[in-house]
C-alpha cells in the first residue's frame, strides 16, 4: 500500500473545508424550509387514514402498481443500497431514486420534509468523520500548519459523503412507497404478505390518532400562551412541560376507552373490514422483478468493478 | 436522536430487526390481547410527546421518552415504542426504514429497563415516585445514547469519533429528560395515580 499523502495546507485556508461547506448546507436547509413553509397551506396535506372515495388508480405506473410488489421491492431494494460501500455507486442509487420520483410525481414539499429531517443526524457524520477517522496508508491527509492536531482526512469525507448519498436515496424512495396508495391499502399489502393483521390495524389507529392528540397538544399549548407562559431554559419551563405530557397522557388514556367502546358499539370483533381486493398481474411481477435487478447491478457495480 | 438508512453495516440491521421482533412478539404476548387498539390510540400520544420541544440556550431539543413509556406501559412498551418508531420513520422519516429494527432496540431495551426499575422501587409516597421517575426518565436516555454509540461502533473504528459526539449530545438531553419525567409523574401521581401501573399487561 502507498503511504500516507500529507498535504500542507496554510492555516487561514481551514474556512474553506469548514465554514464554505457548513454555509452552503445552512443556505440549502433554509431554502427547504421555506419551500416547505410556502406550501404547508392548511388542508393541503391529504389524511391518508381516509379511504379514498374515487378510484385514483391510473396515476402513475406507481399507483397501478400491487401493492405487495411494491413493498417487497422497495424493503429489499433498500437493504441493498444500505449495503452499497463506494461513493460512486451510492450517488448512482441516489440518481435512481430521483429517477423514481420524477416517475410518481411525489409532492416535492412532502419530499423536502423528509429530506430536512435527516439533515441533522446526516451532517454529523459529514463534519466529524473527516477529523475524527483514523489515518491508514494510503490516504490522504490535509494538515494545517501551526495546528498539528486538526487533520482532515479525505477518506473519512469520502466514507460520509456515502453515507449521507445511502441516506438520502432511501429517503427519496419513503414518498413513493407511501403516497401512491391510501394508507389502508399499504397496510392491508403488508397483512396479505403475512405480517399480522393487528400491526395493521394498530399502525392505523396510532396514524388515525396522532393528528386527533397533535390538535390536542397545539390547543393545550396555546391555552399556556393565553395565560403567559413562555419557553425558556429553566426549570419552570420544564416543570410546565412535564405536566404538559402529564395531562396529555391523563386525556388520552381517558380517551382509549371511549373510542374502543364506539369501535365495539359498531361491531368491531377484532378486525375491519378489507379496503379493497388485491390482484397480482404479470407486469406487477415483472416491474418488481427489473427493479430488483437494478439494485442486483448496483451491487456488483459496487463490488466488482471497484 | 435516531439512526437513519445507511449508517450501519447490514449485519447489524438486519440483526436489529431479528431481535427486535422477538421481543416484539414476547411483548405482544405480555399484552392483554383485547387491549391492543388501547395500546395503539396510547402510542399517539407518546408520539406527541417525544415530539415536544424543549429549549436549550440558543437551540432546542426534543424528548425521547424511553423512560416514561417504559414507566406508564411495563412490557408493552416494546410494542409501543416499536410501532411509534415505524410511523416515525414511515411519516417524518425520524429514522431509516432498514435501520427501524436497530432503532427499535436501541429505544425500547432502555424503556422495559427502567419501566421494571420505576415498578421496583417506586414504593408509595409521592416524593419517593418522583425521583424513582425522574432516575427511571434520565436513565433511559442515558442507556438510549449508550446503546447508539455501542450501534455505530459497530461500523469500525472509522466511527468511533462519532459515537463519542452522539454520546457528548445526549448529556444535556439525559438532564432535561430526568427533570421532565419527575415533573410528569408527580404530576401523574396527583391527578390519576391508577396510570402508574402497567395499565394493559396481563397479569402472570
Amino acid at each position: 500500500m502507498a503511504d500516507v499523502i500529507y498535504i500542507q495546507i496554510p492555516f487561514w485556508q481551514l474556512y474553506m473545508f469548514i465554514l464554505i461547506p457548513s454555509a452552503l448546507l445552512a443556505a440549502v436547509v433554509v431554502w427547504f424550509r421555506r419551500i416547505v413553509h410556502n406550501r404547508s397551506a392548511p388542508g393541503e396535506d391529504p389524511d391518508w387514514s381516509v379511504p379514498p372515495l374515487t378510484d385514483a388508480a391510473g396515476v402513475s405506473l406507481f399507483h397501478r402498481w400491487d401493492v405487495r410488489c411494491k413493498i417487497v421491492t422497495i424493503l429489499v431494494y433498500s437493504f441493498v443500497i444500505a449495503s452499497l460501500s463506494h461513493l460512486a455507486s451510492a450517488m448512482a442509487a441516489m440518481g435512481i431514486s430521483l429517477l423514481v420520483l420524477v416517475i410518481t410525481r411525489a409532492s416535492f414539499a412532502k419530499v423536502v420534509l423528509r429530506l430536512l429531517a435527516i439533515t441533522g443526524f446526516v451532517s454529523m457524520f459529514l463534519v466529524v468523520m473527516p477529523f475524527s477517522a483514523p489515518i491508514h496508508n494510503g490516504d490522504t491527509v490535509l494538515v494545517f500548519n501551526g495546528m498539528d492536531w486538526l487533520s482532515f482526512n479525505l477518506r473519512g469525507l469520502q466514507l460520509a459523503a456515502t453515507i449521507a448519498a445511502k441516506a438520502v436515496a432511501i429517503a427519496l424512495l419513503m414518498e413513493p412507497l407511501l403516497s401512491t396508495a391510501p394508507l389502508p391499502v399499504t397496510l392491508h399489502g403488508l397483512s396479505r404478505l403475512g405480517v399480522p393483521e393487528m400491526v395493521g390495524q394498530m399502525v392505523l389507529l396510532s396514524y388515525r390518532y396522532l393528528h386527533v392528540f397533535r390538535h390536542e397538544a397545539r390547543r393545550m399549548s396555546s391555552g399556556m400562551q393565553v395565560r403567559g407562559f413562555r419557553k425558556r431554559t429553566d426549570l419552570k419551563t420544564l416543570r410546565a412541560v412535564g405536566n404538559f405530557i402529564g395531562m396529555l397522557f391523563v386525556r388520552s388514556f381517558e380517551r382509549t376507552e371511549r373510542v374502543f367502546d364506539a369501535m365495539r358499539a359498531r361491531g368491531y370483533r377484532g378486525r375491519f373490514p378489507e379496503p379493497v381486493e388485491l390482484h397480482l398481474r404479470t407486469s406487477d411481477l415483472f416491474l418488481a422483478i427489473a427493479w430488483i435487478a437494478v439494485g442486483t447491478a448496483l451491487i456488483a457495480y459496487d463490488r466488482i468493478v471497484w | 436522536m435516531h439512526i437513519s438508512d445507511g449508517v450501519l453495516p447490514i449485519s447489524v440491521t438486519v440483526g436489529g430487526y431479528v431481535a427486535s421482533a422477538a421481543i416484539m412478539a414476547w411483548s405482544a404476548h405480555r399484552t392483554n390481547s383485547e387491549e391492543l387498539p388501547k395500546l395503539a390510540v396510547v402510542t399517539a400520544a407518546f408520539f406527541v410527546a417525544s415530539l415536544v420541544h424543549v429549549p436549550l440556550g440558543p437551540t432546542s431539543v426534543h424528548l425521547l421518552i424511553p423512560g416514561l413509556t417504559g414507566a406508564l406501559l411495563g412490557p408493552s412498551a416494546f410494542l409501543s415504542i416499536g410501532l411509534g418508531l415505524l410511523l416515525q420513520s414511515l411519516l417524518i422519516q425520524f429514522g431509516g426504514l432498514t435501520a427501524l429494527g436497530a432503532n427499535a432496540l436501541m429505544m425500547g431495551l432502555p424503556a422495559l429497563v427502567c419501566g421494571w426499575f420505576f415498578q421496583k422501587y417506586k414504593g408509595r409516597t409521592q416524593l419517593r415516585q418522583v425521583l424513582v421517575g425522574g432516575l427511571a426518565g434520565a436513565s433511559g436516555t442515558a442507556l438510549a445514547a449508550i446503546i447508539l454509540a455501542i450501534l455505530l461502533v459497530t461500523g469500525g473504528e472509522d466511527f468511533f469519533g462519532v459515537a463519542k459526539i452522539a454520546l457528548l449530545a445526549h448529556v444535556p438531553v439525559i438532564i432535561i429528560e430526568g427533570v421532565v419525567s419527575a415533573f410528569t409523574i408527580g404530576f401523574l401521581a396527583r391527578v390519576k395515580p391508577v396510570l402508574l401501573k402497567p395499565t394493559f399487561t396481563r397479569s402472570t
